[in-house]
């Protein structure tokens, strides 16, 4: 394994959350929040001195494969998120350190699942650091380094590839960097627009900041403790659609930007995507109208909670707790589909479920028709056999790491509903879930044992489980043993 | 802001259709002089493999389909290069990138029956060029058997200027001597630019001593060129016979042209069809039908008095057995043609002779066109472009149309970079090879040998 290039990364990676903790810095100085200032600072040294060291001697050959991409994309967001939640710990906000790698990992995971039970007593600089990890993590980390960095070659595919989600990864333009960097600037605009229009909407530029930040990353980390709730109408109107944009396959707005719009308004997934929305709301419309005195707000509610669940982020207008079952389930089932890939968002991906889908009407002809010859087709072109067995892997791993997972926190004895939709809220980087861990509760209930269980599934449903399950490799485990013999 | 990143500075949007030897290596070249590329290839392990390898965009389809040549942004491309199998594919999809975007397009086209009519086929249907691989081959083996004792040959200038490729061997004259020494005690004008020993290469400087065993590139016009073989003992009159193994297209190429120029051909096929049209289009060359790998028959045929030898056939492994054979019982000038490009370290131990690699002969002549292009769009002046040791050595023909840095100065001070070397001037048609006291003037043409990759303009070779 080239383990000089992972260092070499790795070392970037540091050197890059240094400079995006210059943010924080900014905003403890603007709010006078001096110890908020010092830890910020202190931290950002530490991750350019080290960053600094481990990029000083360049890699032997910046040739690596896919196996070197993995360890490298999963390495980069753990130690990425262990030096994200030591301002935290410094300012004693949150004391543990548990508790802070947590917040921190949920942040970037674009989770938003929080263990503060009092999100208003953090300082302005930490709840800004603590959306903006949101956004850093939604288009990804190294896609952005990718954006910036001088790293050529095609092997820096792999980096993108362990890190985009969706079954196929594909390029917008020949070049990654270019690639990368429309995919920034769509994501930058969509966020700025959105600011724009919240401001409008007389909510404080503080606010609107942070808020879009959770939005665009799909991540879903309110600055109130009551989540958006108290916003007006208007803004959680906004929050909706863009949450429900963010959603959207970013090769969509690739294609409108260059004016080809019946090409953005044929894709299969988003067209799926839209569809899902508009039956789900309209069944938890009905299901919830007697709850609310106008069909008004039932719309905004059902519309707001399918958007904000469905596209993973976790944001929440009302207490979706209390609505009778039929909705809590399809809320639940939603969890699951995720939104579309090549978005920020998480869970399964719309595109995955067709897959799965199509090949079930598949086997099912195969029945009626033994012989027939039929090919699974998305946009009308037919998916490659490796994409479908990969789909289906992917399904099965999900749900033993799923399993697992809930067999894991079961110890701690919180009831099944509880613990089966924490762990779907994590796995699938939503944030909520029902009962003990609902919109109005955090996932503070849980024992250290079951936070590290979660913050695993977090990570692992970010970078679709390959990646971070490849380090548990023997081989790769091997490869990484030698490497710190050889250090 | 969208055109912006579409167009960056330097690099050309190229389409590549079809992903075969050549298509490969052209993905390779190109990508590392920093174009858009996107391939089209109807296998999609192929796009796989080579979106994995390299940087690039793959997309799986019939490339002369109009849809996918929208999908693969035909109309913000630059140029299309058509190297499938099939010459009726390859024109088809220049035809049709030519009418819907406004792009150069480049075809491969092997077939002897259109390659008659290449020139009215380019002029008709638009084209930029047509490439014929081997065609391409012919004309290099062609040079090389016009000057046996070199290993490769290339014309600049309008073939007044040359660089020849030579192996010192045992107890020559240039054996153990410093190249000081031997431009002082030879009476001719040349330059040697680059030395390969051991694998590595070598840009010298006077003091660098030569051995036997190096190969060495030296440029001189074409009269010193023989002026210079002849003072260290080298034979520089064209060969008188060929036998060639094979009858393939590059054989019937080579044939004629070689007939033409007067060299006898004997060309032994197993096909016998293949003979007899051989035998109709060639009627002045010696066809026989036969194993051209049976030891009996090459002796028959008198492989062992034969003046040059040269295997084509479709199989690496027999090309070079064959010139192994040739080469231990005859004092033959042999060629070896080698397809794929695997584990050239080895081949290059070996005494194979001229080695012609068909694919970097068509890929590299590609190159030369994209780079010209690129320049006409970023106003660098790049004439003409060639690569030599495997790559590893570029030498570039640069036109000076104003005056730089590197202008009006001698050469002797300007601050080059590392392994660089000026190996002529043309000017008005006059070649000389320059001293530290020479400068470049406005005009003139310069050439360029050095292990840098990339260059634009002729002000790269000043240090920064």
């Amino acid at each position: 394994m080239n383990t000089s290039i992972i260092r070499y990364i790795l070392g970037l990676v540091l050197k890059m959350e240094a400079a995006l903790m210059i943010l924080p810095c900014i905003v403890a100085l603007v709010y006078g929040e001096y110890k908020g200032l010092l830890s910020y600072l202190s931290v950002l040294c530490i991750c350019a001195i080290i960053g600094f060291i481990s990029t000083h001697k360049k890699p032997e050959s910046h040739v690596f494969y896919l196996k070197e991409g993995c360890v490298a994309t999963s390495l980069s967001w753990i130690i990425l998120s262990i030096m994200g939640c030591l301002p935290f710990v410094i300012t004693q906000e949150i004391p543990s350190f548990t508790d802070a790698l947590f917040e921190t990992i949920s942040g970037f995971t674009t989770t938003g699942a929080s263990i503060l039970s009092d999100v208003e007593s953090l300082s302005y600089c930490n709840i800004f650091w603590r959306s903006l990890t949101h956004w850093i993590g939604g288009m990804g980390v190294l896609v952005f380094l990718l954006a910036i960095i001088p790293l050529s070659g095609g092997s820096n595919f792999n980096l993108m590839r362990a890190e985009s989600p969706g079954p196929s990864v594909g390029k917008l333009v020949p070049k990654i960097k270019t690639t990368a960097r429309l995919l920034y600037i769509i994501y930058i605009g969509m966020t700025f627009i959105e600011i724009i229009l919240l401001i409008a909407g007389q909510m404080p530029i503080f606010d609107a900041i942070t808020t879009s930040f959770g939005t665009a990353g799909t991540g879903g980390f309110g600055i109130k403790n009551d989540s958006i709730t108290s916003y007006s109408p208007y803004i959680q109107w906004v929050v909706t659609i863009f949450m429900i944009l963010f959603g959207v396959n970013f090769n969509a707005y690739y294609f409108m930007l260059l004016k080809q719009w019946k090409k953005s308004l044929l894709m299969e997934e988003v067209r799926y995507y839209f569809i899902i929305i508009g039956i789900s709301t309209a069944i938890i419309f009905f299901n919830i109208l007697n709850l609310f005195s106008n069909a008004f707000d039932a719309l905004r509610h059902a519309t707001f909670q399918v958007g904000s669940i469905l596209t993973t982020t976790g944001f929440s207008s009302v207490d979706f707790d209390i609505w009778p079952e039929t909705s809590k389930i399809i809320l639940v089932l939603l969890m699951f589909i995720g939104a579309c890939s090549g978005s920020t968002g998480g869970g399964i991906k719309v595109s995955r479920i067709m897959i799965l889908i199509k090949t079930v009407v598949k086997e099912l002809n195969s029945y009626i028709h033994p012989r027939s010859v039929r090919k699974i087709k998305i946009d009308g072109k037919p998916v490659e056999h490796d994409v479908v067995r990969a789909t289906n892997v992917y399904f099965i791993t999900f749900m033993v790491v799923f399993a697992f997972s809930v067999f894991a926190i079961s110890f701690e004895n919180i009831g099944l509903v509880t613990s089966f939709t924490a762990v779907a809220a994590t796995i699938n980087n939503i944030g909520p879930g029902l009962e003990l861990v609902g919109p109005t509760q955090n996932f503070s209930v849980f024992g250290p044992f079951s936070k590290y269980v979660l913050m695993f599934d977090m990570l692992a449903g970010r970078l679709e489980l390959f990646p971070l399950l490849i380090l548990f490799h023997p081989s790769a485990l091997k490869d990484m043993v030698k490497k710190s013999n050889n250090y | 802001m969208i055109s912006n990143i579409h167009h960056s500075k330097n690099g050309l949007n190229i389409i590549i259709v079809g992903c075969g030897k050549v298509g490969a290596a052209l993905v390779e070249q190109l990508v590392r002089e920093g174009h858009d590329i996107t391939i089209i290839d109807k296998n999609p392990q192929k796009i796989q493999n080579y979106t994995n390898l390299y940087d690039i965009m793959g997309i799986v389809g019939n490339g002369a389909s109009y849809s996918v040549q929208q999908e693969a942004g035909i109309e913000n491309t630059d140029l299309i290069i058509a190297v499938t199998g099939s010459d009726e594919l390859n024109l088809l999809c220049c035809t049709i990138a030519k009418q819907v975007g406004n792009c150069s397009a480049i075809a491969r086209v092997r077939s002897p029956e259109y390659s008659e009519e290449s020139n009215y086929l380019r002029e008709r249907l638009g084209l930029a060029m047509i490439i014929n691989p081997d065609l391409e081959t012919a004309k290099e083996a062609t040079h090389i058997l016009c000057l046996p004792t070199a290993l490769e040959v290339n014309s600049f200038a309008h073939n007044q200027a040359q660089l020849i490729k030579i192996q010192i061997p045992e107890s020559n004259f240039l054996d153990n001597k410093s190249i000081a020494q031997i431009s002082k005690s030879l009476n001719a004008k040349f330059l040697i630019c680059a030395i390969e020993r051991d694998g590595k290469i070598i840009i010298p400087s006077g003091n660098v001593t030569l051995h036997k065993g190096d190969k060495i590139s030296f440029a001189a016009t074409r009269r010193e060129t023989i002026n210079f073989l002849k003072q260290i003992g080298f034979r520089t009159n064209q060969v008188k016979d060929t036998m060639i193994i094979g009858g393939g297209k590059t054989a019937f190429y080579l044939a004629k042209i070689l007939i033409n120029i007067g060299i006898s051909v004997k060309i032994i096929e197993q096909n016998k069809e293949r003979c007899e049209e051989l035998s109709i289009l060639l009627p002045k060359a010696t066809i026989i039908n036969g194993d051209g790998t049976n030891e009996e028959l090459l002796k028959e045929e008198g492989i062992s008095t034969c003046k040059s030898f040269i295997p084509l056939t479709g199989i690496d492994e027999e090309n070079i057995f064959l010139t192994l054979y040739a080469s231990k019982i005859s004092n033959a000038k042999v060629i070896t043609k080698i397809n794929r490009n695997a584990f050239m370290n080895v081949i290059d131990d070996l005494n194979l002779g001229s080695i012609l690699y068909p694919k970097y002969i068509t890929s590299e002549t590609i190159v030369a066109y994209v780079r010209a292009k690129k320049n006409s769009i970023n106003n660098s002046n790049i004439e003409t472009l060639y690569h030599m040791f495997n790559s590893q050595v570029e030498a570039i023909e640069f036109s000076i149309y104003e005056p730089s840095a590197v202008t009006d100065t001698e050469i002797m001070n300007l601050n080059l970079k590392n392994n660089i070397l000026i190996a002529f001037i043309n000017r008005n048609g006059v070649i000389t090879i320059p001293s530290g006291q020479d400068s470049i003037h406005v005009g003139d043409t310069v050439m360029i040998v050095t292990t840098h990759t990339g260059f634009n303009d002729i002000q790269d070779i000043l240090k920064d």
